[in-house]
Order: structure tokens, then sequence, then C-alpha cells
């Protein structure tokens, strides 16, 4: 029996960083002829580099989504962003989808539909998401109720995918991670023994084609993932092998939300962008010059006193860095407060889902990504005549 | 006039009178750059603004207060004109600036000249013909740096000169409004012709003659978004090796640098008005600023002096800064590239492909798929 290689898939969110893996694995190895869908061209230079048949257009455009959709019998919809794509745009592809009778509607959505604390059950996609404090989530959570509303009104033969952390070369997840490591902003919380609950790109990829075509996927919500649980601790020791780079190790970050939110508001009023932007009103800058024109009055002890309460006490570590405090309301420091593994059985018994890439191929494949794409050092191509030895830099004091 | 068979160079429009001036092709560079050149000009007259896209010519002309000189058809608008600027998509150039220079409409074409040298050469020959001016939109050409870049080689400073390295990289950038760079049918290629040609075309200036040794690009059926280029020319008699890489998918050092047995010279992307010097011994970096060069914040509009070099050479038959022939030379460079491109290894695109085309391969360990499921909401 042959596959059905002659169905035509529109990709929304081409451009993005898993429709961009998706456009190159469908075009690269030809099992589905596709159709991308192109918000910015500027974003657009990684798929460019492959026979493309693309449409420029608004999601929120209904006619520029029916013109994409044209020839299509499947969607794959991965777009993203302001909150109009994620509610109207998504409300037009369903309509359009279901009026040009797609027979398959592959939707992304995530883990995140369980907030930062995901309930002990949600091993399994069986157990109910409810709203949390996470818009992003909410948001996905919004989506799934309209897609599956769409499959059971309109019998749109509707799949969603909730993968987690999706990593791997071009991932933000990745990228995040490796910035985070390079600016010293993140620490490994309570020993990192959580799951990271990850997913490679590619194992990704796998599942959406799955999703295209499996009869068993309709109407189902899974969660794809890799096949080893990998802790937090390795995902970011190993990545901070890459940057080389220690990374610091802390208790569970407390909230201190009113103490914290106390302290950073005269920061925020000090602060030179802000007060750029608000000079732009004439009675705000009329009143700061007042105001800088009190402060200069005063004395040089008085006025070093309020700089310090404003700025608040700076203590140092040997090489001259500020001393690091983590926020417990970063994502990849929240997200270590997970500690529920989400399993991918369903995928793997329903869709024949294998996860065909292991955590350490992975890591070999985003590492030779991040040195051709000079994110970390080591350039496979040869240099030049190397660089004369920088000056150097100068020692700057830092103090209130 | 086309067949008159008179090559004697551009025919002077004579006197410092107004040019009239159309812009054909209305997107991102003729929004940002040239409709603002030419309404801060006293030398031009904007006449006609020639879009295929009504909406577009409504809201520029909105934007900027302009009258009813929008034309849907270019060829409307060639009565109106003694000059064009052409910024219509790559693949369009040839077709049009013949077009024009035939009816002896003096061209300002944005780079690159066309898709091809053949292409390239029609554009030259129509310009011959008709005796009109033919330029070509390499503004970097207009910054001092650049000039100043080849007065220092020439002048001896590196001493015996080695090697140059040219790195420009960017994640995505211009966003073309018609999508024309996302194929090679309308962009003529990748970010070697995209970003790469003013380059190109600057290497040509800064060097002489230009031979490729190997170009490695990943475009896999598209047009590249990376590429590594080695080149050699002979500079003071003397083979000269470099490297060009260039990117639209990550940041790269973005600078020129040439190297010699004394020192090298640096020149950021941006660099407009200096050079930097950075001695082989002793590692003080100086910056050098050509005497005359204006200062920082009285920095000329580019596109303006483009345009000024453009009228100038309409006004007095001389030959622009940039002309037809010059932009053919960097149209065959980039197509002697693509003609012995070879992939550039990218194991983490290759590396999984097999394995996942097996999702939807019978043989694979999965279950053969199935025809089309007509699967409604019930039956799960």
């Amino acid at each position: 029996m042959s596959p059905p290689l002659a169905r035509r898939v529109l990709v929304t969110g081409a451009t993005g960083f898993v429709g961009g893996r998706l456009c190159e694995v469908l075009a690269l190895t030809g099992v589905f002829p596709f159709r991308a869908f192109v918000h910015s061209t500027a974003a657009a230079w990684r798929i460019a580099r492959l026979p493309l048949d693309f449409a420029v257009g608004d999601l929120c455009d209904r006619r520029a989504v029916e013109r994409a959709m044209r020839g299509c019998d499947a969607v794959v919809h991965l777009a993203w962003g302001s909150d109009a794509v994620m509610r109207r745009g998504l409300d037009n592809v369903l309509r359009v989808a279901v009026e040009q009778g797609v027979s398959r509607f592959v939707h992304m959505s995530s883990v995140a539909v369980y907030g930062d604390r995901p309930p002990a059950d949600s091993v399994s996609e069986a157990a109910p998401a409810r709203r949390t404090d996470m818009a992003y989530g909410n948001a996905k959570l919004q989506q799934e109720r309209r897609v599956l509303w769409y499959w059971k009104r309109h019998g749109l033969n509707a799949v969603i995918l909730r993968p987690p952390n999706v990593w791997g070369p071009f991932a933000p997840f990745t990228l995040n991670l490796i910035s985070k490591l390079r600016s010293r902003s993140i620490a490994i919380v309570e020993g990192g023994r959580n799951p990271c609950n990850l997913v490679y790109i590619d194992n990704l990829v796998q599942a959406i084609l799955l999703a295209l075509w499996k009869p068993e996927a309709v109407g189902e919500v899974f969660f794809v993932t890799d096949g080893a649980v990998v802790t937090w601790e390795q995902s970011i020791t190993d990545h901070a092998a890459l940057v080389g780079v220690a990374v610091p190790r802390v208790a569970s970050p407390r909230e201190r939300m009113f103490r914290d939110s106390m302290r950073a508001w005269p920061q925020v009023l000090v602060d030179r962008d802000l007060r750029r932007v608000l000079a732009r009103i004439p009675v705000v800058r009329k009143a700061e010059s007042v105001l800088y024109g009190w402060f200069q009055s005063l004395a040089e002890e008085t006025r070093q006193r309020i700089r310090l309460a404003l700025r608040g006490p700076e203590r140092l570590l040997r090489d001259g860095a500020g001393e690091r405090r983590f926020r417990a309301d970063d994502p990849l420091i929240a997200a270590q407060g997970r500690t529920v593994a989400h399993s991918s059985a369903k995928a793997r018994r329903l869709l024949g889902y294998t996860a065909p890439v292991s955590y350490a191929e992975g890591m070999s494949l985003t590492e030779a990504w991040l040195r051709h794409s000079r994110i970390i050092e080591g350039d496979a191509v040869p240099e030049p005549a190397p660089a004369p030895a920088p000056a150097p830099a100068l020692a700057v004091a830092a103090g209130p | 006039m086309l067949g008159r068979g008179v090559a004697t160079g551009p025919q002077p429009l004579g006197g410092t009178g107004t040019v009239r001036i159309g812009i054909v092709g209305c997107g991102a560079i003729a929004e940002t750059a040239h409709l603002p050149a030419v309404l801060s000009s006293r030398a031009v007259a904007l006449t006609a603004l020639s879009d295929i896209n009504l909406a577009r010519l409504r809201y520029l002309q909105r934007q900027y207060g302009l009258g009813p000189i929008g034309f849907r058809d270019y060829r409307e608008a060639m009565p109106h004109v003694d000059a064009v600027i052409l910024a219509l998509p790559n693949n369009l150039h040839a077709s049009v600036g013949v077009e024009l220079l035939s009816q002896g409409i003096h061209v300002l074409c944005e780079k690159p000249l066309a898709l091809s040298r053949d292409e390239g050469e029609q554009l030259c020959q129509a310009a011959r013909a008709a005796r009109a001016v033919l330029a070509v939109g390499f503004v970097t050409r207009f910054f001092p740096s650049t000039e100043l870049t080849k007065q220092l080689i020439e002048s001896g400073l590196l001493g015996e000169v080695q090697s140059f390295d040219y790195e420009f990289g960017t994640p995505g950038g211009w966003a073309a409004l018609s999508g024309y760079t996302l194929a090679r049918s309308t962009s003529g290629g990748g970010v070697l012709v995209v970003s790469g040609s003013h380059f190109l075309d600057r290497m040509i200036y800064l060097f002489g003659e230009v031979e490729v040794i190997s170009h490695a690009d990943d475009s896999r059926g598209g047009v590249e978004a990376n590429c590594t280029t080695w080149f050699a020319a002979r500079v003071q008699g003397r083979p000269l090796h470099g490297r060009v890489l260039l990117s639209k998918t990550h940041q790269l050092a973005n600078r020129l640098r040439i190297v010699g047995a004394n020192g090298a010279l640096e020149i950021k992307e941006g660099q407009t008005r200096s050079v930097t010097y950075v001695p082989s011994e002793g590692g003080v970096r100086h910056d050098i600023t050509a005497v005359g060069t204006p200062p920082a914040e009285m920095e000329p509009n580019y596109a303006q002096l483009q345009l000024q070099d453009f009228v100038h050479a309409i006004q007095t038959g001389a030959a622009p800064k940039v002309d037809g022939q010059q932009g053919c030379k960097s149209v065959a460079l980039a197509e002697r590239c693509y003609a012995v491109a070879k992939p550039l290894p990218e194991p983490w695109c290759e590396a999984t492909l097999e394995r996942l085309s097996r999702a939807v391969t019978p043989a694979s360990a999965n279950p053969a798929p199935p025809e089309l499921s007509l699967a409604g909401p019930d039956s799960p």
C-alpha cells in the first residue's frame, strides 16, 4: 500500500523554528508536497533554501488564508503570536479548513496548558487541563478547546500535539539556555533533579508526520517527548559544557513578590531608557527638569544616600561581577519546579511514534549547529591570519 | 533610440535644469531610500511613481503628500520623465530597463544590475545605443571609507597585501514586500546576491579582476541563506586570496579585514567615514579619516549622493560612479560562484532525514498508511 503522497499540506508558522524544520524535512524527503504560509519574508531565509511553494499573508486576513489553503487538503498549524493571531488567526484557519474540506488538521499545542505546576496525573494526556496563572498556557488551552470544538461540531479531523521544551538547532529553548548560561543568569535549582521534559525537534517532526495520516490520531491529544527522561541538571550542565561555564546551584527560590516589587519600583522610575521615553511628554520633561534641579541642589552626602537607597547595595564577587540574583519567575527557573515527566506512551501506541533521535545524538547535532552559527566557539571553517591580541579591558569599579 | 549605432557615451542633457525623475517599483527600498532622496533634492523633480500595486501607490502618495503622479503601468509614466530609478524585483531589471533606455530614458538601476551577465550586457548595449546613462545602485561606493580603503592599499601602508576576509551575517534582515528574494527566478540568487552583491562590487573596485576559487552554500533547491566563497586576485603584482562568509540565519563579525605584512585594515559594516588600521606590532588601533570627510553629525545621505552622481552624469555626459559595465562585473562574478557551487555540509539538517521519512513509508516498523481517514467525531 502506498503512502498518501498526493496530498498537499499547508504549514502555518512556516518561518518559525518548528515550521522551518518541518518544511526542510517535507522538502528534502518529499513525503508530502506542501505550501508554506509566510508572514514576514525577512524571516523566511531558512525555508527559502528549499524549492518552495509559499503564500505571503496574515492569518488574521481571512482571504489570505483562503488563497493559501486552496489546493491543500491538510494543515499543520504552528503559527503563534499576538492575541489576534492566537484567536482570530486560528479561527480563520479552522473555518477555511472546514469550508475547503481539509481532511487532516494538526494543531501544535504545548504541555504549558497545565501551567507551571502540572498535576501529578498529567503523566498522561488524560489529566484535565484548567486555567492557570500562565498566560501562554491559557492561550494554548483556549486554542485546544477551539480546535476540538471544530472536530466535534464540524467533523474537522483534528489532532493536537503537546510538546514540552523543544530543543535542538534553531530552538529558542536552546538559544535561551545558552544565553542565560553565558550571562550567568541561570542556576540549577534543588539539584536539578526534576525532569526537564524535552523533545528534540526532529522527534517532534516525526510525530507531526505521523499525525498527518494515522487514522487513530483523529480527535486525540498527544504528548510528544524524547525517549529518555533527562533531568534539568543533565540538560543544563551539558549545555554549560558547550559554553564553558560553571553553573551555580541554589535552593528552591523563594517568591518575594512584594519586597522585590517595592525594591524594583524606584529603579524602574530612574531608569534612563524609561525617562527618555517619558520625556517625550512636555509636562513630564518639565517636571523632571525641576526635580533634577532640586536633586542637584542637595548636599553631595544627601545625594549619595538617595542613590544608595534607590539602587541598593551592590556586592561584588572576586572577579568584579555583581552577585547574581535569580528571579523565581524566570521561565527556566520556574520550570525546574515541575515534578511531572509527561509520557508519550499514547503517541507510541496509537501513532507508532518512536522518537528516533536519542538525547546524545541530538546534543551532538545541536553542538555542530551552534558552532556553525558562531553561537559557541570553534568554527569548522579555517580562519585567515589571526587578529592581534586586543588591548586589555579596563577594570571598572562598580559602586553605588 | 535603438539601432542608431552611436556609441560615444551618454548624451548630456545640457545645463543644470531640473531633471524629471520617476521611480518604477515602489517596494521597501523605494520608500526608505529613493523617495526621501528624490524629494529632498533640488536637482530633480519627481514626476512619476509606478507600481503594479495600486494600494501601495496610494499609500506612498498619501505618506509623502504627492500629487496625481502614480501609474500602474510604467509605460504610461515614460512621457513624463527624463530619468528613472528602477527598483523593481531583480528579474525585471533587464526587460524594463532595456525598454526605458531604448526610449532615451536614463536609468539608475537598483543592485544587482540583472540576473545574468547576458542580461546586464543587454542593458549596457541599450544604454550605449540610446546614449543614455545607466548607473547601478551600489550605494556603499559613496561611503568615504570605500575610497579611503582603496587609497590606503595603494599607498603601501600595509606593505605586501596577503589576504582579506569579509563577513556579513544577520538573522533575517531586509523584508522585501513582494517576497521576490525567496525565489531564484525573481532574485537571481540568495545571500550572495541579496546581501553580498555590494561587497562583490567593492571587492572588484578594491582589487581589480577577481577569480572564484571555490564556493559552497546551503541551497537545497532554493536560494542559499549561507555561503562561504574563496576568491583570488592580484594586488601590486602579487597573488591575494580572500574569503567571503555570508549568512541570513546568524550573526557574523560584519566587517572587512585586509591583512598585509605591516598590519591590517578593518572596516566594520556601517563604518562609512573611517578605516581602522591595526599595525602588526604594538596592538594600538588607529582610526583613519580622510581630510575633508564631514564630521559624523553632518554625515550626508548616501542615497542622495548617489542621486546627485546620477544627475551629474545626465547633465554633463560624464560616467556615473558605478556604470553598467561595472554592474555587469559583479553579476558575472556571482554567476561564476554559482557555477562552481558545492553544498555546505549541514549534519543537523541531513543526518536524520532517512529515519524521518520512514514515518510515512510502509517499510517502516509503523503499520502501512491507509487511504485518507474520513473518521468523524464519533469514531474514536
